[in-house]
C-alpha cells in the first residue's frame, strides 16, 4: 500500500503546482507578483464550507463556483486595482502594494462571511477539515485520486490552449512582447485580462480542494503564500511548466521533508513546516535566482558524467 | 493620586503613536528613500520584542542569583515578582537596563535585517519582498512555537525598567521614554535624508542603473539601510515590549506589524518624515476612535467589528495609492544650502 505520507506528498504538490502556476501566469503576463494571490485559494476553501455545511452536497460541487469566483475576484484585482495604477505608470513596487491592500480586503471579507455563517448557521468556520465528507475512490480518499487528474488536466489544457489554439498563441506573444503583439492586432487586454481570469479560478479550484484535506483557517493564504512563491521562483517565474515542476518539487519537500524529519527527529519538528520552503526559496535565489529552468542541464550533466569518467 | 481619565486616553495614543512612528520611520527610511519593499517589517519588530523578552530578564536572573534553580520560562511570575523588586529599589539599575536593552535590540533588529535580506539583496526588489515576508513568518512561527524563547503562545513577563516611579506614574513614565525616543529617531532620519546618503539613496531608488553608473555600490547601500532600518523598528518592538509589560508571540503578527506601517506611510507621504509622521498619528487616532466606538455598533453587526476596519484600510491603500500616490504630504526636493545662501546665489546669478 502506498504511504499516507506519500498520499499528503502529492495531493499538496498538487494543490501547489495549481497556485504556483496561477501565480506564475500572472507574473509573466503583467509582471506583478500577486501577494493576494494565497487568499484566492482560501476562498474556495470557504465556498466548499458553504456547499457542503448549508448545501449538504458533495464537496467536488464547489469546483464549478470556486473556479468562477476565484476568477472573478482575480480579474476585479486587475480591472479595479491593476489596471488604473498602470494607466498612471506606476511602478511594481506600488502594484505589489496594491496586491497587499487586495489581500487585505479579501481576508476581511473572508473573516466577516467566516463570523456570519458561523452565528447564523452555527457551522464551524475557524480550523475546520472536511475530511470525513470526501469520497471514498477505489479504497482510497478522493481528493489523492482527484487532486493529480486536476493537476494534469490544468496542465495540459494550459499545454493545448498555448500550443495549439490561435487565442494561445496570441497569448504567448503578448507576454514576450506585449507592444509588437499589439501592433499585429492581438488584444493585449483582453490577454491580460483572461491570464488574471485563469490564475484566480486556478487558485480557486486548488483552495475548494484544501479543506478535504488540511486544516483551514481564514489566514491560511498568508501561510499558502510563502510555499507558492517558493514553488514558483523554484520554476523560474518565467514559465508555467516550470511553475508546475517548481509546485511539485516543493510540495514534496515540504511533506516528505517534514515527515522524515519528525520521523528522526521527533514530532516537535512539525509546527516548523514554513521554514522548508523558505529553505528552498534561500538556496534557489542564492544558487539558481533565475530558477530551474535557467540552468544550463546539458552542460551540467556533461560536466559530472566526464568527471565520473574521468574518476 | 489618581491621573484624570482624559489624560490616560491621551497619553495611551502617545504612546502607541510614538512606537507606531518609530516604524513607520523605519519603513520610510527603506521603502520612501531607498525604494526597498519590505514585506518583512514584523520581523525586525517582533525581533526587538522577543528579544527584550528572552534576554535582559535572564540576565538580570543570573546577575542578582534569582534564577536559583529556577526554569526561566516556567517560573517566570516568580523570577519577575523578585526582579521587580530589585528594580523597584534602583532606579539607576533600571535606566542601565533600558539603555542597554535598547541598544542590544537595535544591534539584534540590524542583525536580522542582514540576514534575512542576504539571500535576495542582490536581486530585483520583487524577490526581496518575498524573502522578507517569508523571513518574518518564520521568526513568527518560531516565536509561537519554541516555548523557551518568550513561553511560546503564553508569552512572558519582561522585566520592568519603569516600575520604580511608582504605580500610577509609570505609564506616563513609559510614554515619556518612548517620546524622547521618537524625536531622537525623527532627528535621526531626518537628517540622515537630508545628507549626502539620503540623496544617494533616492538616486538609486529613483534609477538604479545609472547610481551604479556613477559609481555607487547599489547592493552595499540596501543591505546598509535595510539594517539601519531594521534596527530602528526593533527598538520600536522593544519600546512596546517595555510598555506592554509583555511579550506574546500572538501579538506580533503581519497584519499589525508590516501592513499597517505600509499604510501610514503611503498615507502620510512616502520619501518625507513629516508626512510619515502625520499618516502615524492618524491612523492610531482612527484606530483608537474606532475601539472607543466598536461597543456602540457591534450589536448591529453579525460580525466582528475588527474585519470591517481592515476591509476599511485596504480599501483606504488602495485609493490613495490610485489618486493621490504622492500621500498627504509630497516629497519635497532636498536643500543641499541653506536657503540664506541659496538666496545669495541667485541674486549673484541674476545681477
Amino acid at each position: 500500500m502506498i504511504p499516507p505520507l506519500l498520499w499528503d506528498a502529492v495531493v499538496f504538490s498538487c494543490l501547489l503546482t495549481m497556485l504556483s502556476t496561477g501565480l506564475t501566469l500572472t507574473y509573466m503576463t503583467t509582471k506583478v507578483p500577486n501577494f493576494a494571490h494565497g487568499t484566492f485559494a482560501t476562498i474556495g476553501a470557504y465556498i466548499t464550507l458553504t456547499i457542503v455545511s448549508l448545501f449538504k452536497l458533495t464537496p467536488y460541487l464547489s469546483i464549478i463556483p470556486s473556479f468562477f469566483i476565484g476568477g472573478l475576484i482575480a480579474l476585479a484585482l486587475y480591472f479595479l486595482v491593476l489596471k488604473p495604477l498602470l494607466a498612471r505608470g506606476a511602478s511594481y513596487l506600488v502594484l505589489m502594494i496594491a496586491t497587499i491592500a487586495y489581500d487585505m480586503i479579501l481576508f476581511s471579507g473572508i473573516n466577516i462571511y467566516a463570523d456570519y455563517l458561523n452565528r447564523a448557521f452555527k457551522v464551524r468556520t475557524r480550523l475546520f477539515i472536511l475530511k470525513s465528507y470526501d469520497l471514498r475512490l477505489f479504497g482510497q480518499p478522493g481528493l489523492a485520486i482527484v487532486a493529480p487528474i486536476a493537476a494534469g488536466v490544468m496542465v495540459l489544457s494550459l499545454y493545448l490552449l498555448l500550443n495549439k489554439t490561435r487565442f494561445g498563441i496570441g497569448m504567448r506573444a503578448a507576454i514576450e512582447n506585449p507592444s509588437l503583439a499589439g501592433v499585429v492586432g492581438i488584444n493585449v487586454n483582453l490577454m491580460y485580462a483572461f491570464s488574471w481570469f485563469v490564475s484566480g479560478a486556478l487558485a480557486g479550484v486548488a483552495g475548494s480542494f484544501i479543506p478535504l484535506w488540511l486544516m483551514s483557517n481564514p489566514d491560511m493564504g498568508a501561510r499558502l503564500i510563502v510555499s507558492i512563491f517558493a514553488a514558483s521562483i523554484v520554476g523560474g517565474l518565467t514559465s508555467i511548466y516550470g511553475a508546475f515542476i517548481g509546485g511539485i518539487l516543493t510540495g514534496m519537500a515540504e511533506i516528505l521533508g517534514t515527515g522524515y524529519l519528525s520521523l528522526t527527529l521527533g514530532t516537535w519538528v512539525a509546527p516548523y513546516r514554513p521554514i522548508i520552503p523558505l529553505a528552498i526559496l534561500v538556496v534557489t535565489l542564492m544558487l539558481a535566482p533565475q530558477g530551474l529552468a535557467s540552468l544550463n542541464w546539458g552542460a551540467l550533466f556533461r560536466r559530472v558524467s566526464a568527471r565520473g569518467s574521468a574518476a | 493620586m489618581a491621573l484624570p481619565l482624559e489624560l490616560m486616553f491621551v497619553i495611551d495614543l502617545l504612546a502607541l503613536f510614538g512606537i507606531f512612528a518609530i516604524i513607520s520611520l523605519s519603513l520610510n527610511l527603506e521603502f520612501g528613500y531607498a525604494g526597498i519593499p519590505n514585506f518583512g517589517k514584523l520581523l525586525a519588530v517582533a525581533g526587538g520584542a522577543f528579544f527584550i523578552g528572552a534576554v535582559p530578564g535572564r540576565i538580570l536572573a543570573y546577575l542578582f542569583g534569582v534564577i536559583n534553580g529556577l526554569d526561566y520560562v516556567k517560573d517566570n511570575a516568580r523570577i519577575m515578582t523578585a526582579l521587580a523588586k530589585i528594580l523597584a529599589s534602583n532606579p539607576l539599575l533600571s535606566v542601565v537596563l533600558l539603555v542597554l536593552s535598547l541598544i542590544l535590540a537595535a544591534v539584534v533588529g540590524a542583525l536580522l535585517g542582514f540576514i534575512a535580506s542576504y539571500p535576495a539583496i542582490r536581486l530585483r526588489e520583487d524577490y526581496l519582498a518575498i524573502t522578507l515576508l517569508a523571513m518574518a513568518e518564520i521568526l513568527r512561527t518560531i516565536g509561537y512555537n519554541y516555548e523557551g524563547l518568550i513561553g511560546g503562545t503564553l508569552g512572558i513577563a519582561v522585566p520592568d525598567p519603569f516600575r520604580w516611579v511608582g504605580g500610577e506614574l509609570r505609564y506616563p513614565l513609559a510614554t515619556a521614554v518612548i517620546m524622547i525616543v521618537t524625536v531622537i529617531i525623527f532627528l535621526y532620519v531626518e537628517r540622515l535624508s537630508k545628507s549626502p546618503i539620503g540623496r544617494v539613496l533616492r538616486a538609486m531608488r529613483d534609477d538604479e542603473v545609472s547610481a551604479e553608473a556613477f559609481g555607487k555600490d547599489v547592493v552595499k547601500l540596501r543591505m546598509k539601510t535595510l539594517m539601519v532600518g531594521s534596527a530602528i523598528a526593533a527598538v520600536g518592538g522593544a519600546l512596546y515590549a517595555f510598555l506592554a509589560g509583555s511579550v506574546t508571540a500572538l501579538g506580533y503578527n503581519r497584519v499589525t506589524h508590516t501592513f499597517w506601517p505600509w499604510v501610514m506611510v503611503i498615507i502620510g507621504g512616502t520619501a518625507n518624515n513629516i508626512g510619515v509622521m502625520l499618516g502615524a498619528a492618524l491612523f492610531v487616532t482612527m484606530r483608537k476612535l474606532i475601539i472607543f466606538y466598536k461597543s456602540l455598533l457591534q450589536p448591529f453587526l453579525p460580525f466582528d467589528v475588527v474585519w470591517l476596519e481592515y476591509l476599511f484600510l485596504g480599501l483606504v491603500l488602495i485609493i490613495v495609492l490610485i489618486y493621490r500616490p504622492e500621500g498627504i504630504i509630497p516629497e519635497k526636493p532636498s536643500r543641499t544650502l541653506p536657503p540664506k545662501r541659496l538666496q545669495e546665489i541667485m541674486k549673484r546669478v541674476e545681477s
